[in-house]
C-alpha cells in the first residue's frame, strides 16, 4: 500500500554512485586546485554519528565535496566468539550487534538454528516472537527520532521518545527480567512462559501509543524548519537504493516496495494484517515518514498479536533439543540424562548452512549459519543492514551542507555495533 | 530456477528451501553478471567468506538434534561417530543474492558460491553490484581472501596496521587468560 | 535589664531606647536573627566547598559507544532523571567534561581515541566504565575487544551490569559523588596514569 502520491518523474536521472569506488566521494581534481578544501574528521567520538563511526569528510566552504567513512571502531569479534560457544551460548551474542532492535537479532539466529534442526516452534511461541520483534521495532524507531530530532535541534523530542521507550522496555522487563538484552527466544521456542500480567499491560500501551506518534508529528511534519533541514535532503533512486544494497525503510523511501515481512513471511507475518509505508522522493524526510508510518504498523501487529495469541506450550516437547522441566528430573532417568548431555554439551545441530534473512527496523538483517554436525557453529555471519547502510553516505551526501550530512547520517539510521560487529 | 546455463556452473544444490549455485572461481563474474542481467538478481544482499580449515578432522558423534539424524529403523546409528564430507577447497565465499522487483509477493533468492584456497584471487563483483564494495573488504580484512580488480582492498574493521586475519581457523581467539574460566 | 550598677544611665543623658518608651514592645525581628546566628553559619574548609561544588555538578563527556550507551541516555529522560545530581550537561567537546562514562565495548581500534579524549580532559577528572564490556571485556574475550579499559585509563568506578540499568548508573554516579565529597581524589592521582 502506498501511502504518498507516486512520483511521476524518477528522483533523479541515472546514477549518483561514485566511481570507481562506490562508497568514497572523492573531490573534483579541478576543484582541488582553485579553491581551499579543508578536511575536517567527524571523529569517532562524536555526538551526531550515531556511535563510533569516522567520517573524513572534505570542505568547500560549508559544501561536502568528499567523504569517506571509517568503521571498525566497535569490532567486537562476535563472529569468532560465537564459533568457541556451543549454540545455546551463542545466542547471548547476536542481541548486542544491533542494541536498538536487540530481540530481531536474537530471533535471526535462532530461526537459523531451528532451519537447520528443522524444528518448527509452536504457535505460541510464534506470536510471541513476531509480538516481540514488532515491540523491537518501535523501541528501535523511537531512539532513531529521539537521537536524530535532537541533532537537528528539536530536542524536546527526545525527552517524549524516551519516555516511551521505558515504557516499551517494561514490558520487556515484565516479560523477560531484563530491560535490554532480553535473550527470551531459545531454539524451539521461548525461554518461559509468558507471565500473564503481561497482555493486560501491553494492550494498555498500544492503545496509548499511536496518540503518542500523533503527537511527535504534530510537532515536527508541518515544522517549517523540520522540512526545511529534510525536505530534498540526501536523494537516493530506487535504481541506486537497490545496487547500493539498501534496504528497510531507506529502500522503501525511495519507492520500492519491498518488505520482507510481506514478500516471504516469517513467523506468522502472513496472517497479519499490516501495511507497508512507501513514499517516492527518496529524501531524509521521506525516511522520516517511513519510519512514523513503520511505528503505527507495527502497533497494528502488536494489537493483532495480541488478540491472536494462541494457547498451548511455548517451547517445543523435543528433549534433544530443550530441556526436559525440572521437576521431572527427580522421576525420569532420561530426562536427567537428557538434561546432563544439553547442559554438558549441547545440542548437536546437523551439518549444512543457511540463510535466514529478516526485516530488522534497519533493513535485512540476514545470519548465514554452517554447521559441521557438532555442538558449536562452525561459522555465523550476519549480514548487517548498517554496514550496508553506511556505503550509500558518499551516494546520498554528494553536494549537500555540513548541516545535511547530519540530517542524512540521522536518516540512514546507523548502528556502529551492527555495522562493525 | 535451472541454473545450469550459468556461465561456468559446476553443481547446485538445493537443502531446506535454499538453493546454492557453485561455480567456477575464474568465471565469477561472467556468472555475477549473466545471474543480474539474464534472470534478474539485481540486488546483493551479502558475501559471506567461509573457512574451513579442520573441516574433516573431528567426528561428531550421532547425538544428533533432530529426527533427520536419527534413523529408527537403524537402531545404534544415533551412536556413531561421522565426519563430515570433506571439502575440495579451503575458503568458500557465497553472495546471497535477491531479485527485487518492487510490489512483487515473493523473493528469489540464490546463492552463489565459489570455493578457493589460500592465495587464490577471486574476481570482484563490485562493478556488477557496486555493494559488494565493503562486503569484499570486509572479507579480505577478516579472512584474507584477496579480490581481484576491486578499486579499495584495504582493512576495513581492523585496524590499518593489524597483521593476520582473524576469523581464519588458525587465528587464536585472543583475550587474556582468565583464572576459574572453563574451556569455552 | 541588667544592674549596671551606679553609674549613669541612658536615661541620665536624655536618651530613651524602645524598651523604656514601649515597656510592652519584645525583641525585635533582626534580634531574633540575631540570636540564632551561630547555627546559621557555615564552616568548612576550601576543599570541602569545592568538593562539594565538583561533586554536585560533575558534567559528563558523550562517550557512548555500545548498548550501554542507550541506558545512558537513558538516565538523561525524565524518568531517572540524571538532573537531579547535577550532571545532565553532557558535554561533547571532553574539555568542558569532568567525566567520561566510558559505556561499551572498547575495540583496539578506539582505545586511541579514547586515550586522546582522556587526555584532552582538564583535570580533574573521572572516570567510570560502565557495564562489564568496559569493566573487563565482557563477554568478549577475543582478539578485538580491549580486557577492560583501565589497561588505558585510570578509572574510578565500576559499574557492573550488561548493560547497568539507569539506577545501576545513577548509583554508580552517586558513589562518585560520595567519593568526590570524602576527599578522595580522582583515580589518576592513586593509580597513576596508565602509560
Amino acid at each position: 500500500m502506498t501511502t504518498a502520491a507516486r512520483r511521476q518523474a524518477p528522483i533523479y536521472t541515472g546514477t549518483r554512485i561514485p566511481s570507481p569506488i562506490p562508497s568514497v566521494l572523492r573531490v573534483d581534481p579541478a576543484l582541488r586546485e582553485d579553491d581551499d578544501i579543508l578536511e575536517v574528521n567527524f571523529g569517532p567520538n562524536h555526538p551526531s554519528t550515531h556511535g563510533v563511526l569516522r567520517l573524513i569528510v572534505e570542505l568547500n566552504g560549508e559544501r561536502v565535496e568528499g567523504v569517506e567513512a571509517v568503521i571498525g571502531y566497535l569490532h567486537t569479534g562476535f563472529e569468532k566468539n560465537m564459533e568457541q560457544k556451543t549454540w545455546w551460548k551463542a545466542i547471548t551474542y547476536p542481541e548486542r550487534i544491533d542494541y536498538l532492535s536487540f530481540q530481531i537479532n536474537e530471533l535471526a539466529f535462532v530461526l537459523a538454528i531451528e532451519k537447520l534442526l528443522g524444528v518448527e516452534p509452536p504457535p505460541k511461541a510464534t506470536w510471541m516472537r513476531m509480538l516481540l520483534s514488532e515491540l523491537s521495532r518501535i523501541h528501535s524507531h523511537l531512539i532513531w527520532l529521539g537521537t536524530g530530532a535532537l541533532e537537528l535541534g528539536a530536542i524536546s523530542l527526545l525527552w517524549y521518545c524516551f519516555r516511551e521507550r521505558d515504557a516499551v522496555l517494561d514490558l520487556f522487563e515484565l516479560v523477560t527480567g531484563v530491560r535490554m538484552h532480553t535473550r527470551y527466544f531459545q531454539a524451539g521456542g521461548l525461554a518461559e512462559d509468558i507471565p500473564p500480567g503481561f497482555f493486560m499491560e501491553c494492550r494498555k500501551f498500544a492503545d496509548m501509543f499511536p496518540g503518542r506518534v500523533d503527537e511527535y508529528e504534530a510537532l515536527l511534519d508541518r515544522q517549517a524548519i523540520w522540512l526545511e533541514r529534510t525536505k530534498g535532503i540526501g536523494l537516493l533512486s530506487a535504481e541506486d537504493a537497490i545496487a547500493l544494497g539498501q534496504s528497510g525503510p531507506v529502500l522503501r523511501a525511495s519507492g520500492v516496495d519491498w518488505d520482507l515481512r510481506r514478500v516471504q513471511p516469517y513467523l506468522a507475518y502472513d496472517q497479519v494484517d499490516f501495511d507497508v509505508p512507501v513514499y517516492f522522493n527518496g529524501d531524509v524526510y521521506d525516511r522520516y515518514k517511513v519510519r512514523m508510518d513503520e511505528m503505527r504498523e507495527s502497533t497494528r501487529i502488536v494489537q493483532q498479536c495480541l488478540d491472536g495469541m494462541p494457547e498451548g506450550p511455548w517451547i517445543l516437547d523435543d528433549r534433544k533439543i530443550v530441556l526436559p522441566p525440572r521437576h521431572e528430573l527427580h522421576t525420569s532417568m532420561e530426562s536427567l540424562i537428557h538434561h546432563f548431555k544439553l547442559v554438558t554439551e549441547g545440542y548437536r545441530v546437523p551439518a549444512g548452512e543457511v540463510y535466514v534473512a529478516l526485516e530488522s527496523a534497519r533493513g535485512e538483517l540476514g545470519c548465514y549459519v554452517v554447521s559441521d554436525g557438532g555442538s558449536k557453529p562452525w561459522r555465523v555471519k550476519f549480514r548487517a543492514p548498517s554496514f550496508v547502510a553506511l556505503e550509500a553516505t558518499a551516494t546520498t551526501v554528494a553536494g549537500s551542507l555540513v548541516a545535511d550530512l547530519i540530517a542524512i547520517l540521522g536518516s540512514l539510521d546507523t548502528v556502529m555495533g551492527d555495522c562493525d560487529r | 530456477m535451472n541454473f545450469a546455463d550459468l556461465p561456468g556452473f559446476a553443481s547446485t544444490t538445493e537443502e531446506r528451501g535454499e538453493t546454492t549455485v557453485v561455480v567456477e572461481t575464474a568465471r565469477l563474474r561472467d556468472a555475477a553478471e549473466f545471474l543480474r542481467d539474464q534472470r534478474g538478481f539485481n540486488f546483493l544482499s551479502d558475501i559471506a567468506a567461509a573457512d574451513y580449515l579442520g573441516w574433516n578432522e573431528r567426528t561428531v558423534a550421532g547425538y544428533w538434534g533432530h529426527r533427520g539424524g536419527r534413523d529408527i529403523n537403524r537402531p545404534g546409528s544415533w551412536g556413531l561417530a561421522k565426519k563430515p564430507e570433506p571439502k575440495a577447497k579451503r575458503f568458500s565465499v557465497s553472495y546471497h543474492l535477491i531479485a527485487v522487483v518492487s510490489g512483487a509477493r515473493g523473493a528469489p533468492r540464490v546463492r552463489l558460491q565459489i570455493w578457493c584456497d589460500d592465495g587464490e584471487p577471486v574476481p570482484s563483483v563490485v562493478s556488477v553490484w557496486p555493494t559488494a564494495d565493503w562486503h569484499e573488504r570486509e572479507a579480505y580484512d577478516l579472512m584474507g581472501i584477496e579480490f581481484d580488480g576491486h578499486p579499495n582492498l584495504t582493512r576495513i574493521l581492523m585496524d590499518d596496521d593489524w597483521e593476520g586475519h582473524p576469523l581464519r581457523k588458525d587465528y587464536p581467539i585472543g583475550g587474556e587468560p582468565v583464572r576459574f574460566s572453563g574451556a569455552e | 535589664m541588667a544592674d549596671v550598677g551606679r553609674k549613669k544611665r541612658l536615661a541620665d543623658y536624655g536618651l530613651h531606647s524602645e524598651r523604656t518608651l514601649m515597656r510592652k514592645k519584645g525583641p525585635g525581628v533582626f534580634e531574633h536573627e540575631l540570636g540564632d546566628l551561630e547555627s546559621k553559619l557555615g564552616l568548612t574548609t576550601v576543599e570541602k566547598a569545592v568538593a562539594w561544588a565538583q561533586g554536585h555538578s560533575i558534567w559528563p563527556d558523550t562517550f557512548g559507544l555500545a548498548c550501554c550507551a542507550m541506558e545512558m541516555i537513558a538516565i538523561v529522560g525524565s524518568r531517572y532523571d540524571v538532573a537531579r545530581f547535577g550532571a545532565e550537561v553532557f558535554r561533547s567537546s571532553p574539555r568542558q567534561a569532568d567525566l567520561m562514562i566510558v559505556s561499551g565495548r572498547v575495540s583496539h581500534k578506539m582505545a586511541a581515541p579514547l586515550r586522546q579524549i582522556y587526555d584532552q580532559m582538564l583535570e580533574p577528572k573521572w572516570v567510570i566504565a560502565m557495564g562489564a564490556c568496559a569493566s573487563s571485556g565482557g563477554m568478549f574475550s577475543n582478539y578485538a575487544v580491549l580486557q577492560g579499559v583501565d589497561k588505558v585509563v585510570p578509572v574510578d568506578v565500576h559499574v557492573p551490569g550488561c548493560p547497568p540499568r539507569p539506577e545501576a548508573l545513577l548509583e554508580g554516579i552517586v558513589r562518585l559523588q560520595e567519593k568526590i565529597l570524602a576527599g578522595v581524589p580522582p583515580a589518576y592521582e592513586i593509580r597513576g596514569v596508565a602509560q
